[in-house]
């Protein structure tokens, strides 16, 4: 069919911002059931029986009729409009992933860089969220969390760029076909150190347990979210999981090769799917077996190890590539 | 981490209530009841009202009538909502008239409900299986045994104590 | 404690000096109840603790003027109600101290089965709900917490079993117990505690070598030997700062004395210290269980016929304090008798209330996180503190 390219683009985002958001409600259902079994229980399974299905659908309908409570005290446009400047660049992430070699809303030339940079814009949301609610638990929170993302973001990027420099591109189909031979998590040394790193960043950027000082259920009740109710908080879960399913993609991307794998080339999708999960549920695994660490540790964590390390680990992998000679492997 | 992965292969133990119910023990205090007794199907409750002094909340409430062999209760109420279930009323009635029953499942919206009169308790009674404790046999259960009654006392437990395996 | 230092103002807001007055208020996640505290913070950095007790209070000591000897058994259950024996253990000891009554000793036995298989679910509870405190109800703690209430649930079905009762049991009365053990429930509880005995090596595993849970419980919270002698706290407090003082072997009650099992000291005093203290104090415990089922003596229950009337027991004049070895500590009962079937007064020392005030001296220095790292060592059961 021939339609004009604008109506071509707007066509292929939309449907891969609905089929995002459904792999992003069903995830949630995942990530409750598997710790469920981990906890010796079952999970969801009474909506929908016996698996539960049937479970995200009902906690979206339900948070959508919800009345919708703005404190009296509120600064209303910072408040209201927070969900909606947290989401959008939770979402905007997956416009630059390839699902294919040619299944992608855009794949761009400086596909990580953008990546990474509009991610890192949620921060934003988030202390719009924390201000805007004029509550002492939800700003103690959100300055938490301001540093916290803040200073995990570097090591993030460094870890991130350790496979770019590998590969020797930004752009996200170049870097899985630099993969063919060798994914980059097995890597010798700096391959698989930089992995280990991306997790351990991704954990703190996604404000997850151990790192989850932000929300602190057992302090903070919720942390910067505290205040809102019914569909706004059904945006801002929506971009919080959606920034994880996101950056799971990406691992998938630059460490585990994307969409390579045995078998013919439309499997592709599906084995990155896979590994996109694998990555979320490895991350799940971790968050539901350690306790938190205090904001303070948290921090020196990240500016006197990680960051360090993941810096060194840069280097390192500049002067393999350069010694190896320019270009891919 | 290596343990909540072994965790994850493990069988939930969660019970599916109220698909599914749980075996409850012999001893179970769940929800009271009034009883008859079973070879003339007369009630038991004689109206001596030594429950209603006994409860410590004090959530019965005892009317008696007086008849010629024997003495009845012309009311009786029971305040579901604040018991305690403590089994104190169990203990101390002497005929075995108020029971514990193997079940807890009378939740209800309406607090009217829980406020069970004479015959709602002996309904109740008839409703769900009841657990092993009456007064006779708590109070067996506990008593020192007199020289005399040494023997006659190994019976009563001996009986007593089959249907708790 | 100088009094200006606790008779501040209750207000909340800013208190100048960038200084902020944060509630932690009574419905909180993780106040362990009822509590209600008033921190003073610096940045992160708590500098006063105002803490209001009183929300759970339920006039135990009026009730137990109002109720018989009888009937107070299975309300004093309510006092410490996770651990719920030895809250009724306490009161029955002081009413058969006064009363010059004595106990059969497989009453006395069976009394200290209970009690420890108590404090075992007592522990996996308090274990439980610390890692809940400080992993997060969406996290690890809830793991922790998930798998503990597992083991928890286990005990409980024994003591169901044996008392028809989950949680309030009402197992005591004045001169032995109320049940006596049904057919198989010793082998019952024997593959309990074995099974709980393995549990507990994972949950040491997972806890002990983990590198965020020493770096949260280390050297946080440290309660110093003097500290912990001048302010009167009891039980694993007193035992993880150094001093060796257990009710079971320093005033030894209910054939105590049969059994040999080792009392935990730590000297660290931090939170860490207290952890290893209740670590120990499970396996001891279990131990403790199993030698009181080898050696059950036969005999009576109890030594007073049962109970038939509201006011069959009467104590003479006199007055007495008994005390056991509680999960959270000392718990003691003062009674003092008119003669009657009723108590003339009746007061409870609580472990928890004696605990609660080390709070104002440990919590300062410390930040906000491990404010509930330090609630949670402490363990406070709020039916304690406020009867």
């Amino acid at each position: 069919m021939t339609l004009p390219p604008v109506a071509q683009h707007a066509l292929e985002a939309f449907v891969v911002l609905n089929a995002v958001i459904l792999m992003v409600t069903y995830v949630t259902l995942l990530e409750r059931k598997f710790a469920a079994r981990m906890q010796s229980r079952i999970g969801p399974y009474y909506v929908g029986r016996p698996h539960g299905w049937l479970q995200p659908i009902a906690d979206a309908l339900k948070l959508m009729i919800k009345e919708d409570i703005v404190p009296a005290a509120a600064d209303r446009g910072v408040y209201n409009l927070a969900p909606v400047v947290f989401l959008v660049p939770c979402m905007l992430i997956f416009a630059t992933i390839p699902f294919a070699p040619a299944l992608g809303v855009a794949d761009l030339g400086i596909g990580v860089l953008f990546f990474l940079a509009v991610s890192s814009l949620e921060i934003v949301g988030l202390f719009m969220g924390g201000w805007g609610s004029n509550n002492k638990y939800a700003l103690l929170s959100a300055m938490r969390a301001v540093n916290q993302i803040i200073s995990y973001d570097l090591p993030f990027v460094f870890a991130a760029l350790v496979p770019v420099v590998l590969a020797g591109s930004l752009q996200m189909s170049v870097i899985v076909a630099a993969q063919q031979g060798l994914w980059f998590a097995f890597y010798p040394v700096i391959g698989q150190l930089a992995f280990l790193a991306y997790l351990v960043a991704t954990l703190a950027a996604e404000n997850r347990v151990p790192f989850d000082i932000l929300e602190a259920e057992s302090e903070l009740v919720a942390g910067f979210r505290v205040e809102y109710s019914g569909m706004k908080f059904a945006l801002i879960q929506l971009g919080e999981y959606a920034h994880m399913l996101g950056t799971s993609f990406l691992g998938a991307l630059l460490f585990l090769g994307g969409w390579l794998g045995p078998g013919p080339a439309w499997l592709g999708p599906l084995w990155f799917l896979g590994k996109a999960l694998l990555v979320f549920l490895v991350v799940t695994w971790v968050r539901w077996s350690f306790v938190r660490i205090r904001v303070d540790q948290i921090l020196a964590i990240s500016w006197k190890l990680l960051l360090p390390a993941t810096l060194v680990l840069l280097l390192a992998t500049g002067l393999v590539v350069a010694t190896r000679g320019a270009g891919g492997v | 981490m290596a343990i909540t992965l072994r965790n994850l292969f493990r069988r939930p133990v969660t019970v599916r209530y109220p698909d599914v119910q749980r075996a409850y023990p012999d001893r179970f205090r769940g929800i009271l009841a009034l009883t008859y007794d079973p070879e003339t199907g007369e009630e038991n409750c004689i109206g001596c009202r030594l429950c209603e002094y006994i409860c410590p909340p004090q959530v019965i409430k005892v009317e008696m009538l007086k008849a010629e062999k024997r003495n009845y209760a012309k009311t009786f109420t029971l305040e579901l909502y604040s018991c305690e279930f403590c089994e104190l009323c169990v203990q101390v009635c002497p005929t075995d008239a108020i029971i514990m029953l193997k079940s807890f499942d009378l939740a209800t919206a309406d607090r009217r409900d829980l406020l069970l009169d004479k015959d709602r308790l002996h309904a109740l009674g008839l409703q769900f299986e009841p657990s092993w404790a009456t007064g006779n046999r708590l109070r067996d259960m506990q008593a020192p045994p007199k020289p005399a009654r040494a023997e006659a006392k190994v019976e009563a437990k001996g009986e007593t104590k089959e249907p708790a395996e | 404690m100088p009094d200006t230092q606790v008779r501040q103002t209750v207000e909340v807001g800013y208190g100048g000096n960038e200084r902020l007055m944060m509630n932690m208020g009574p419905q909180h996640p993780s106040s362990h109840g009822v509590f209600r505290m008033i921190l003073t913070l610096e940045g992160e950095t708590v500098v006063g603790v105002d803490a209001v007790i009183g929300y759970l209070h339920r006039c135990h000591e009026k009730l137990g003027e109002t109720l018989t000897y009888v009937q107070y058994p299975s309300i004093a259950s309510k006092t410490d109600y996770v651990a719920a024996m030895t809250s009724e253990l306490a009161y029955v000891s002081a009413v058969e101290k006064v009363a010059k009554i004595d106990v059969p000793r497989r009453a006395q036995y069976l009394r200290v089965v209970a009690a420890e298989l108590q404090r075992i679910a007592s522990h996996c509870l308090w274990l439980g709900t610390w890692c809940l405190d400080m992993g997060g109800a969406l996290g690890g703690g809830a793991t922790v917490f998930l798998y503990c209430i597992r083991e928890r649930e286990m005990v409980l079905d024994r003591l169901e079993e044996l008392t028809g009762a989950r949680l309030l049991y009402g197992f005591h009365q004045v001169g032995g117990t109320r049940y006596d053990i049904p057919a198989g429930w010793d082998v019952k509880v024997r593959e309990t505690v074995d099974f709980i005995e393995r549990r507990i090596d994972e949950y040491e595993a997972m806890l002990g070598d983990n590198a965020f849970f020493l770096a949260r419980t280390q050297g946080v919270g440290v309660i110093s030997r003097e500290l912990a002698q001048a302010v009167g706290v009891s039980g694993p407090l007193i035992r993880g700062s150094g001093v060796n003082y257990d009710v079971r072997r320093a005033e030894p009650y209910s054939s105590y004395g049969d059994f040999d099992f080792v009392v935990p000291v730590e000297t660290a005093g931090d939170c860490y210290a207290r952890y290893r203290v209740r670590m120990v104090e499970f396996r001891q415990s279990i131990r403790i269980v199993r030698q009181a089922l080898e050696g059950l003596p036969e005999g009576p229950i109890s030594s007073r016929p049962g109970v038939k009337s509201v006011g069959q027991v009467r104590v003479p004049k006199g007055e007495g304090y008994a005390r056991v070895e509680g999960a959270r500590g000392e718990v003691g009962c003062y009674l003092v008798s008119d003669g009657g079937p009723k108590p003339y007064r009746m007061k409870w020392r609580g472990a928890s209330f004696s605990n609660l005030a080390v709070l104002p001296h440990i919590v300062p220095g410390h930040k906000v996180a491990d404010v509930v790292a330090i609630m949670g060592s402490v363990d406070p059961v709020f039916g304690e503190v406020d009867r």
